[in-house]
């Protein structure tokens, strides 16, 4: 019965996305817009909860469900079942979409109706091709005959509560910037006066906090779950998340010039339509097969071949109004380098660099492999010199822009005001030298940047003046914490790979660490080994005691190493058990990693600016309505 | 000048899916990894003979006519898979068959050939991987085709399908 | 239509066949303690080109990360190729001769990678032309 009525509310999100797109083509009735809105809300719900609602049950006449879940599975992994395979995201993202479409809807007024019902057909537009790639190429509820006992289960190397949340809040920002999207085609199409980056402005907010939390859990899973302390790979799929991520930076940024001095409208038009393509194309090379990564979701040429269809239409479409329309929008205000446009629009420029950077290593195999015969692997070590060499200006940039006054700063002035926060940053760093004696120049400039960034931000903060939102403070903070989680992390970082008895011992930097006893225990779904290891620090302490595991799921034939870590504020120990037997001991890996927690704290911190921001800019549109 | 500069991002926009669309088109493996040895000689190797009491010396063993060089092993299974087509290259179309038994117990690869027949002229153990890293292998079964030159002229990498057999007879056919 | 289907047959076949080979256990560590040089110098090295080398049977893993087997022996490879006294670009020669430039998680610059390597920079010095072009032009509108 779901799995029907399911598949049945898809086709009524279908209907109503057409009905949507053709009213709002011809401006009027409202009222069917009204109802056209309210029905793809309310249909693409259903669909989603239905499915949901079949993964609790374990309704294995669903062969999306049959080849995801299991009856074993925790019921919190049951529900991120729903979203944890590629057939059963499309629906969150369907569901995001219309969430969004609802939201440009509440937009509407009288004086703003030709605008608003521009960017609905648009955002229609989108909508109808994600159903449709959804019916007819990853349906949900398609059956499986006859209905099966039991499910195949799901990677348990997923089954994780960030990588739970993850996709979800990653969804609400690759979706949330369609609708920067259709509100930058409908300010192209129509003739309206109308303040749409003040429209655009809370959906780019909302876009941009989310993908950032979304994207720090997906790196919080790997942390946890890989085991081996990394966190960020260059891989492709996280290349897909971090391209929009970056652009959707610079477009928030330069939408700030543009709400204060009118210029940069070309540009920032510009960027939210890459942002938003770029989005897609993420999307396209994650599920088409076409790279092959970690992440990969479905091998399948034929979803690929509609995704690029989609995205060539939705490109082609875009850029020639970009190419024809947005002359009228541009100007010839000069920019004051020593200004706070001034220093946004050098960061933009930087930071649009960065994204080509990581977007041309992620597709140069593709072009080698098109173009040569050859194959070639762009990994780490390529972005580090190269993307993340460029970021060293910007973030400089970054922490006094705020600091300049709009229009124009007297070099003089400016050298004035930020003096203090190089005072407090030079104090700060040789603090942190004298008592961390370690020296490399990446540590080095890592420590002297996310000081940087921190002091400033805490010089705002002490001065209190107005102009300066608290969003952006909070948001600015978090970027220098998360820098010095990095730098700390990936710099100072110590491994100790040996192999341990019971009872033997291993000391790394201060801390002595015991294996006590390793036991055999039972989980929900799948058996373990775990180690038990007591440490100790210099003074013979007992500071935690860590343990480890060793996982064996049944159901999928599957083994996963489950990393246990002791976190403060200065260091993680991380311990990871490897393969090993009574007689000769253990492998054991432990990672001394320090600062790794400001990564995580930093990221909350930009969140949390994010929706100190979006709340804020939300409230100026009501009030400006 | 200005008009051109709006128009850039549809075009670089465009040829990028361009690509994107020849790399759906064309029949491609994306986790297929093009030989670094092809049109080289073969990497000079001895070791242990499976069969005979002399050692495995390569120099010996290649030449004057094409060769297949296929790395085994007992223990994976898609060469179990691959082994008829192997049999079909040395039984049917008579060629020299030349085995690498990679990581492997020599006496269940005795065990195994004597099971399902033994398609190889003559096999050298691999027992620590040394002689398939100098091949460039990454993962059995690979097969190689190798001209009476002495020189690599196709690597397969993963088990020999019909679709396979079929493409390889054809690299022989220009290669004899 | 049915060619895809053929195609994606032979992807899933081929992804079966050699996840059966490779995946047969994936709790292993990365380094084994049995592989760490005992000259920290030369461990050190080793670590070093471990990063840069990818893991050929799994995806963007160097062979410092990956529990394959296959990276083990890389890893023993390279290790005793130091203890012999190779240079760092010997091995780096040594492992690219037998597997292609594939196996460098950074990329060579060569011909082909040019534009990988030249691009960003490239991309670079337009943002800046952009704006110092922008900027002059504005500037003779702002005082005429």
């Amino acid at each position: 019965m779901a799995p029907t009525l399911g598949y049945l509310s898809l086709w009524l999100s279908l209907f109503f996305s057409i009905l949507q797109f053709l009213i709002s083509l011809k401006n009027k009735k409202l009222k069917l817009i009204n109802i056209s809105v309210h029905g793809l809300l309310i249909s693409s719900l259903i669909s989603f909860f239905l499915l949901m609602f079949s993964y609790i049950i374990s309704d294995f006449s669903i062969l999306n469900v049959f080849q995801n879940s299991h009856t074993t599975k925790p019921l919190i992994y049951k529900i991120a079942g729903v979203w944890g395979n590629h057939e059963g995201s499309m629906l969150l993202w369907i569901l995001v979409l219309t969430i969004f479409n609802y939201f440009i809807f509440k937009l509407h007024n009288e004086k703003n109706s030709i605008f608003i019902l521009k960017a609905l057909e648009t955002q229609a537009l989108i909508t109808m091709g994600f159903i449709l790639f959804t019916i007819f190429t990853s349906n949900p509820f398609e059956r499986i005959f006859p209905p099966q006992e039991n499910g195949l289960g799901f990677n348990p190397i997923l089954q994780d509560p960030a990588l739970a949340i993850h996709p979800p809040l990653l969804y609400v920002g690759y979706v949330g910037f369609s609708a920067a999207f259709s509100i930058g085609i409908a300010t192209l199409t129509s003739n309206e006066k109308v303040p749409w980056y003040n429209y655009m402005k809370p959906f780019v907010v909302t876009a941009w906090t989310f993908l950032t939390i979304g994207i720090a859990l997906g790196a919080v899973w790997a942390y946890y779950e890989l085991g081996w302390g990394g966190w960020w790979f260059w891989d492709p799929v996280e290349n897909a998340s971090f391209m929009p991520w970056l652009l959707g930076t610079a477009l928030l940024h330069s939408l700030i010039v543009v709400e204060k001095k009118q210029s940069l409208q070309t540009w920032v038009l510009l960027l939210s339509i890459l942002t938003f393509l770029l989005s897609v194309v993420g999307t396209f090379l994650v599920r088409s097969g076409i790279l092959t990564s970690v992440h990969t979701f479905a091998l399948d040429p034929s979803r690929g071949m509609y995704i690029l269809a989609f995205t060539f239409l939705l490109a082609t479409y875009s850029l020639i109004l970009f190419g024809t329309k947005s002359k009228k929008y541009f100007n010839n205000n000069y920019f004051a380098f020593f200004s706070r446009e001034g220093s946004i629009l050098i960061n933009n420029i930087l930071i649009v660099v960065v994204c080509s950077t990581v977007f041309l290593g992620t597709i140069y195999p593709l072009l080698v492999e098109t173009f040569t015969s050859n194959k070639i692997s762009v990994g780490e070590p390529y972005y580090n010199s190269t993307a993340v060499l460029i970021m060293i200006p910007a973030i400089l940039i970054m922490g006094v822009g705020p600091i300049l006054s709009w229009n124009r700063e007297e070099k003089s002035k400016t050298l004035k005001k930020i003096f203090p926060s190089v005072l407090l940053t030079s104090v700060m760093t040789l603090l942190a030298f004298s008592i961390y004696q370690t020296y490399s120049l990446v540590g080095v400039i890592g420590i002297i940047l996310s000081f940087w960034i921190i002091s400033n931000n805490l010089v705002l903060l002490l001065k209190k003046k107005a102009g300066h939102s608290g969003g952006m403070i909070l948001a600015h903070l978090g970027i220098g914490l998360l820098i010095l989680g990095i730098t700390g992390s990936s710099v100072w970082q110590e491994e100790k790979i040996i192999r341990m008895a019971i009872n033997s011992e291993t000391k790394i930097k201060e801390y002595n660490i015991i294996f006590k006893e390793i036991s055999e225990i039972k989980g929900p779904n799948y058996i373990a080994l775990r180690g038990n290891f007591l440490v100790y620090d210099d003074s013979k302490n007992i500071v935690t005691k860590l343990k480890p595991e060793n996982r064996f799921y049944p159901v999928k034939n599957n083994f996963t190493t489950e990393a246990s870590i002791h976190t403060n504020l200065f260091r993680d120990l991380y311990i990871v058990l490897g393969e090993g037997n009574f007689k000769d001991g253990w492998v054991v890996k432990i990672y001394y990693n320090p600062l790794v927690v400001w990564i995580w704290i930093g990221a909350l911190v930009i969140f949390l600016g994010g929706i100190v921001s979006t709340a804020k800019n939300l409230k100026k549109l009501k009030s400006s309505q | 000048m200005k008009k051109k500069l709006l128009k850039f991002p549809l075009i670089f926009f465009l040829s990028i899916l361009l690509v994107f669309f020849y790399l759906l088109m064309i029949d491609r493996n994306p986790s297929e990894i093009p030989s670094a040895l092809l049109n080289k000689n073969i990497p000079k190797f001895e070791a242990e003979s499976l069969f005979k009491d002399k050692n495995f010396i390569s120099s010996k063993e290649f030449g004057n006519e094409t060769t297949l060089v296929n790395f085994f092993a007992t223990w994976c299974k898609p060469c179990l898979d691959e082994h008829v087509y192997i049999k079909r290259f040395s039984d049917e179309k008579m060629i020299k068959v030349i085995g690498i038994n990679y990581k492997d117990n020599p006496k269940k690869a005795i065990q195994w050939l004597k099971k399902l027949g033994n398609p190889y002229s003559n096999v050298a153990l691999d027992k620590n991987g040394r002689i398939a890293i100098d091949w460039g292998v990454y993962g059995v079964p690979e097969t190689f085709v190798v001209n009476p030159e002495g020189i690599i002229k196709y690597r397969h990498a993963g088990p020999v399908t019909k679709k396979i057999y079929k493409k390889i007879n054809l690299i022989i056919e220009d290669n004899k | 239509m049915t060619t895809y289907k053929i195609l994606l047959t032979n992807i899933l076949l081929f992804i079966l066949s050699v996840s059966l080979v490779f995946l047969v256990t994936n709790n292993s560590n990365s380094v084994e303690p049995d592989e760490i040089l005992q000259d920290q110098k030369q461990e050190f090295r080793a670590r070093n080109i471990s990063k840069n080398i990818r893991c050929m049977v799994c995806q963007n893993e160097s062979i410092d990360e990956s529990s394959a087997p296959l990276a083990k022996d890389l890893r023993i490879l390279i290790r005793s190729k130091i203890k012999e006294g190779k240079k760092d670009e010997e091995i780096y020669k040594f492992l690219t001769d037998r597997y292609g430039d594939f196996i460098l998680l950074k990329p060579p610059f060569k011909l082909s990678t040019l534009a990988l390597w030249v691009l960003p920079f490239l991309f670079l010095i337009i943002g800046v032309l952009i704006v110092l072009f922008h900027n002059k032009k504005s500037k003779k509108i702002h005082y005429l």
